[in-house]
C-alpha cells in the first residue's frame, strides 16, 4: 500500500495507560507499574468521501483511536496522516494548525460538549475567529447564521443559550460548529447514542445530506451494529484493542471472519425475532 | 383467563407547579399476566418510567397520583399507606433500575444485601438466609456463589451486578418485577445474556414482568405484549409479534421505522418531524397530531380512546374504528 493515496492513513497506532497505584502504595505494597493496552498496533486507511467505522464494545479502544485520530491525543507508537501531513509529530506547527482546521470532533454527549455560558452564535463563531476562516465578526455572524440553516435550524437560534434546545438540536448545533471552520473531515464519537431512534433517524440522515453535498469524510465511532451498517461503507470491528476485521459494511454482515464479530452480530436485539419467538412452540403466557 | 397480576385503569399522575398543573399521565390502563413480559416502550418522557414509579408509590412530590386505580391480585395498592406500601416493595413487588451500581450499597457485601432483603421479606433464620441467597445467585447465573457472597459490589462486572440486582427483586418471589432500562448501561452481549435470563425467570416462576426500555430491539426479543407510549399516553397495545409486524398507530409506524435494521437496506431512515412536545404544551385532540401526516380536523379536536379489535388496540382516529371519549 504506497503513501499518499489515501485521504486518512493510521499506521500501527498503539497507545497504553499507567493505571499503577500510587507511588507510596507500590512502595509499602510492593508491586511494580501496570499498563492498560487501550490500543495495540491498530493500522487502517479512510478514503476521501468515505464513511468508515469503528464498532466495538466499551472498553474495546475506539475513543481512544477517535481521540488520535485527531490529536486529542498522543499514540504511544505509530503515525495518523491526513491528506499526506502527519498529525503525530514529524510535521511543522503551522502544517499541523492549518490541519487541524480541516478535522472536527463530534461528541456522544451534547449536553457537556457545548458550553452552557455561551450564546450559539458564539458556540458556531469561535472556531471561525480562532483558526481564522473568517476576516471579520460580521462575516463570522453572517456565516452562521448559513450553517444554524444548513443542519436545519434557524438563524434566529443564534441568539438563544444552548439549554433552551433538546438533546438532538444540540447535536445539530454540534455540526454546525464542526462544519465552521470548514472541516472536511470529522470523527463522530458515539454521535446518536444520547438520542431517541426517531431523533437519531433525524441527525443521521443529516449527517449524510451534508457528506453528500460537502464531499465530508467521517469516522463514525459507534457501539450500535444497526447505525454503523446503515451510515458506513467500510467497517473495523475492535476488541480488546486491536482491530479484528475490516470489512465493507453489507460484507460484514453476511460473512463476518472472526468469532468476536459473529458474537457482536449474533447478540442485537432484532424486530424480527419477535415475528420468531410468536411462531416458535412457546405457546400464550398468559393463561 | 385468569385474573392479572397487576391492573392498571385510568392512571393520571399530576405534577403541580406554580405557574400550571402539568400532567404526566393521562388516562393509562393495562393488565399484566402471570408469566408475562409486558413491555413499555416509548421515547424520552413519554411516560414509562413514571408508571413504574406510580404503580411503586415512588412519585416524587409535588407529584402525585390524582385519579385512576392500581390493582395487585385483585386489591387496591395505589391508596395504600407508607407503611402498607413497604410491605409490598420488595415483597409483592421487586425493582430493578438501569445502573447496578447505585441500587447496591458499595459498603455491603453481596452476602449482606441478600440475607438482608431475605430475612426482611420471608422471615427466615440467617442459615437458611444464607442458603437461600446461594441458590438465587446460582440461579441468575453467578458463578462460585457460595465464595462471591463475601464479595462488595465493585468486585463484579457490570452485567454480573445487573444479575445481582436481578436476584435481589426476586428475594421474596415477587408476583410482578418492574424492570426500568435494565440493560441500556450494558454491552450487546451483556445485555443478549440478561433478556435470556429474564425470559427464563419469567417461564420458571411465572413471574410478570413490567420492562421499560427505549428500545425496541429488546422489546420484540423479550416481551409478550407491548404498550407504546406517548406524552403521557398509551397509544398502541397489544402482542408484540402483531405490533412489529402491523403497526397501526402513525406515531408506532414512524418509532420503527426509524430504527436502522441490520437486515433490510434503506437510504434514508424515516424520520418523525419535530419533537415530542413537552410536558408543558400538551397539544388538544390527539396527542400526535402536530407530527401526524394523517391528522386532519377530528385529530385536533378531539382525543382518541384506545379501541380496536382482539387484545391489539390503537387510539388513533384515523386507523382504528375508534370510539370517542365524551
Amino acid at each position: 500500500m504506497s503513501g499518499a493515496s489515501h485521504f486518512v492513513e493510521v499506521r500501527n497506532l498503539s497507545r497504553r495507560f499507567d493505571v499503577s497505584k500510587p507511588w507510596l502504595n507500590r512502595l509499602i505494597e510492593g508491586g511494580g507499574r501496570r499498563y492498560v493496552e487501550a490500543v495495540r498496533d491498530v493500522s487502517f486507511d479512510v478514503d476521501k468521501g468515505e464513511t468508515f467505522a469503528l464498532v466495538g464494545e466499551s472498553g474495546s479502544g475506539k475513543s481512544t483511536v477517535a481521540r488520535m485520530l485527531v490529536g486529542l491525543m498522543s499514540p504511544d507508537r505509530g503515525s495518523v496522516t491526513i491528506d499526506g501531513t502527519s498529525i503525530t509529530g514529524e510535521a511543522s506547527r503551522s502544517e499541523q494548525r492549518a490541519l487541524r482546521r480541516r478535522m472536527q470532533m463530534i461528541f456522544q454527549d451534547p449536553y457537556a460538549s457545548l458550553n452552557p455560558r455561551w450564546r450559539v452564535g458564539r458556540i458556531i463563531a469561535e472556531p471561525m475567529l480562532a483558526l481564522k476562516v473568517v476576516p471579520s465578526s460580521a462575516d463570522a455572524a453572517s456565516e452562521t447564521a448559513r450553517l444554524l440553516t444548513l443542519v436545519g435550524m434557524s438563524a434566529g437560534d443564534m441568539r438563544r443559550y444552548p439549554h433552551e434546545f433538546s438533546g438532538g438540536q444540540r447535536q445539530r448545533i454540534a455540526i454546525a460548529r464542526a462544519l465552521a471552520a470548514r472541516a472536511e473531515f470529522i470523527v463522530c464519537d458515539e454521535p446518536t447514542s444520547a438520542l431517541d431512534v426517531s431523533v437519531q433517524a433525524q441527525i443521521l440522515n443529516l449527517m449524510r445530506d451534508l457528506q453528500q453535498e460537502l464531499g465530508l469524510t467521517y469516522v463514525l465511532i459507534s457501539h450500535n451494529l444497526a447505525v454503523v451498517r446503515h451510515m458506513a461503507g467500510r467497517i473495523g470491528v475492535m476488541h480488546a484493542g486491536r482491530l479484528v476485521e475490516v470489512q465493507p459494511a453489507r460484507q460484514l454482515f453476511v460473512s463476518p471472519q472472526h468469532d468476536y464479530t459473529r458474537m457482536l452480530i449474533g447478540s442485537v436485539p432484532q424486530m424480527s425475532s419477535a415475528m420468531r419467538r410468536a411462531s416458535s412452540t412457546r405457546g400464550a403466557p398468559c393463561p | 383467563m385468569a385474573d392479572p397480576v397487576l391492573s392498571v385503569r385510568d392512571l393520571r399522575v399530576e405534577f403541580p407547579t406554580r405557574r400550571d398543573l402539568l400532567v404526566g399521565l393521562d388516562g393509562v390502563s393495562f393488565d399484566i399476566h402471570q408469566g408475562e413480559v409486558l413491555g413499555f416502550v416509548g421515547e424520552s418522557g413519554a411516560g414509562k418510567s413514571i408508571t413504574g414509579a406510580a404503580i411503586m408509590q415512588q412519585i416524587a412530590a409535588p407529584g402525585r397520583i390524582a385519579g385512576g386505580e392500581i390493582r395487585l391480585n385483585g386489591q387496591r395498592i395505589d391508596k395504600l399507606s407508607r407503611t402498607g406500601m413497604e410491605r409490598i416493595r420488595g415483597r409483592h413487588i421487586g425493582m430493578v433500575f438501569q445502573d447496578p451500581l447505585t441500587s447496591l450499597n458499595p459498603l455491603m457485601t453481596i452476602g449482606d444485601h441478600l440475607t438482608e432483603t431475605i430475612g426482611v421479606h420471608l422471615g427466615l433464620g440467617r442459615r437458611a438466609a444464607r442458603d437461600r441467597a446461594v441458590s438465587l445467585l446460582e440461579e441468575v447465573g453467578i458463578p462460585e456463589p457460595a465464595e462471591r457472597l463475601r464479595s462488595y459490589p465493585h468486585e463484579f462486572s457490570g452485567g454480573q451486578r445487573q444479575r445481582i440486582v436481578i436476584a435481589l427483586a426476586l428475594c421474596a418471589e415477587p408476583e410482578l418485577v418492574i424492570a426500568d432500562e435494565p440493560t441500556t448501561a450494558l454491552d450487546v452481549s451483556v445485555q443478549a445474556q440478561i433478556i435470556a435470563l429474564i425470559r427464563r425467570l419469567c417461564d420458571t416462576h411465572g413471574t410478570a414482568f413490567m420492562l421499560i426500555t427505549h428500545d425496541m430491539g429488546m422489546i420484540a426479543e423479550t416481551a409478550d405484549r407491548v404498550a407504546v407510549m406517548y406524552a403521557g399516553r398509551v397509544v398502541e397495545i397489544g402482542r408484540v409479534a402483531d405490533i412489529v409486524a402491523h403497526p397501526a398507530h402513525p406515531y408506532t409506524q414512524g418509532l420503527i421505522a426509524a430504527i436502522p435494521s441490520l437486515e433490510t437496506d434503506a437510504e434514508r431512515l424515516r424520520q418523525i418531524p419535530g419533537a415530542m412536545p413537552s410536558l408543558s404544551a400538551i397539544p388538544d385532540g390527539c396527542v400526535f397530531h402536530p407530527r401526524c401526516e394523517l391528522a386532519d380536523d377530528l385529530c385536533r379536536t378531539r382525543r382518541p380512546v384506545l379501541a380496536g379489535e382482539g387484545d391489539h388496540r390503537t387510539a388513533c382516529h384515523r386507523t382504528a374504528q375508534a370510539e370517542y371519549a365524551p
